[in-house]
């Protein structure tokens, strides 16, 4: 199965972190995401997920724009 | 009345206005904090000795205006049974300001009100060379203004960087609001430049690998600073102290060199224009011992 893909780079917040919850619910405990957003968006979209016990596993970059792999917590 | 006269009412919290006989009457306040039976009382006073209206102050004070002067004694008296005090002006520790501090607000990292209390019952309406205000902010939002008193206080966290799981990921970097943050990833480095963070924690909440943490948390302290008629910021000193207890100590040492270099009528920020700012770092760290 393919890891759902969402793109945010034209979200500004709180729609960035609201959409990103919005696709974790989408999804099973332990289940994959990757996230598209753009700077501006990294410090509150990561922090809110770690506050709701999800984790950011792996972050890449290309050309400014951030690549998340979010795994849903429990 | 003598101008000697008024200047000790002054002194006393009672400031003459504009028109004759008439005094706008300072209350003592701590950290912009009343409760309501003193609120009560304050409308009360307001009502029977002043023309029914209340001034706050740009520092977090109440003051009732438009009280006779023959009313001055009374409304003390009035005041008082509630735990209203009258405040001081002239050349003294002022008014005391406070944020809500981290047991009300979610930014929070020190307890502001507590500090500010601290601070008030040992040194409100001391004598000191010019008037002398301490303002506290929870964090580095710094609600308070922190660097326009003569001594300033923030909340304060100072990141640190463990390289272990560090995968170089750039997140920290990217979201430091000052650029204090330079990654190599090729050397396995990162370097926090201290005289540019900010102590916000940004780094710390956005790390998703927790690779980056909290080295210390506290209280970080500004001195010199003033508004009026030439503004100037404080700018820091010592370390990020851990305790109320320190930080109450290092503005002791504060006012200890103030009060040893200043002028009558000079404000803090023009004596360190003539000593220099190292002259106090020096002084503050030899009388403290802290970093």
């Amino acid at each position: 199965m393919t890891t759902p893909q969402m793109d945010i780079t034209g979200d500004v917040c709180p729609m960035t972190f609201v959409k990103v919850k919005m696709g974790l619910h989408a999804i099973a405990p332990s289940g994959k995401l990757n996230v598209r957003l753009k700077e501006e968006a990294l410090k509150n979209v990561i922090s809110s997920l770690k506050t709701e016990g999800h984790r950011v596993r792996n972050v890449s970059r290309e050309e400014g724009i951030f690549l998340l792999e979010v795994t849903k917590g429990g | 009345m003598s101008e000697a006269d008024f200047k000790e009412l002054k002194k006393g919290g009672m400031m003459r206005q504009a028109e004759a006989g008439l005094f706008s009457v300072r209350l003592h306040v701590v950290g912009g904090r009343l409760a309501t039976p003193q609120l009560r009382a304050i409308r009360e006073a307001a009502d029977r000795f002043g023309r029914g209206e209340i001034h706050l102050t740009a520092r977090q004070g109440v003051e009732i205006p438009h009280v006779r002067q023959d009313a001055l004694a009374a409304v003390k008296e009035f005041l008082a049974p509630s735990g209203v005090w009258v405040g001081v002006c002239g050349p003294t520790i002022r008014t005391v300001t406070a944020c809500q501090g981290c047991r009300v607000c979610p930014s929070g990292v020190i307890d502001s009100p507590e500090l500010a209390d601290m601070v008030d019952r040992e040194l409100y309406g001391k004598p000191v060379p010019h008037k002398f205000k301490v303002g506290i902010s929870g964090c580095v939002n710094n609600c308070m203004k922190a660097e326009e008193n003569d001594v300033g206080i923030k909340g304060w966290i100072d990141p640190r960087w463990e390289s272990p799981a560090c995968t170089f990921c750039g997140v920290c970097e990217a979201v430091c609001p000052t650029k204090a943050i330079i990654l190599s990833a090729g050397d396995g480095k990162l370097v926090i430049d201290p005289a540019l963070c900010i102590g916000c924690g940004d780094c710390i909440t956005s790390c998703p690998t927790g690779n980056m943490r909290e080295k210390n948390r506290g209280y970080r302290v500004f001195a010199g600073g003033k508004f009026g008629r030439r503004p100037s910021l404080g700018r820091r000193i010592l370390g990020v102290l851990g305790t109320k207890e320190e930080a109450m100590a290092s503005i002791l040492a504060v006012l200890d060199f103030f009060r040893e270099h200043g002028k009558p009528r000079e404000r803090f920020g023009d004596t360190l224009l003539r000593t220099g700012f190292p002259a106090l770092e020096t002084f503050v760290t030899g009388r403290t011992g802290l970093p």
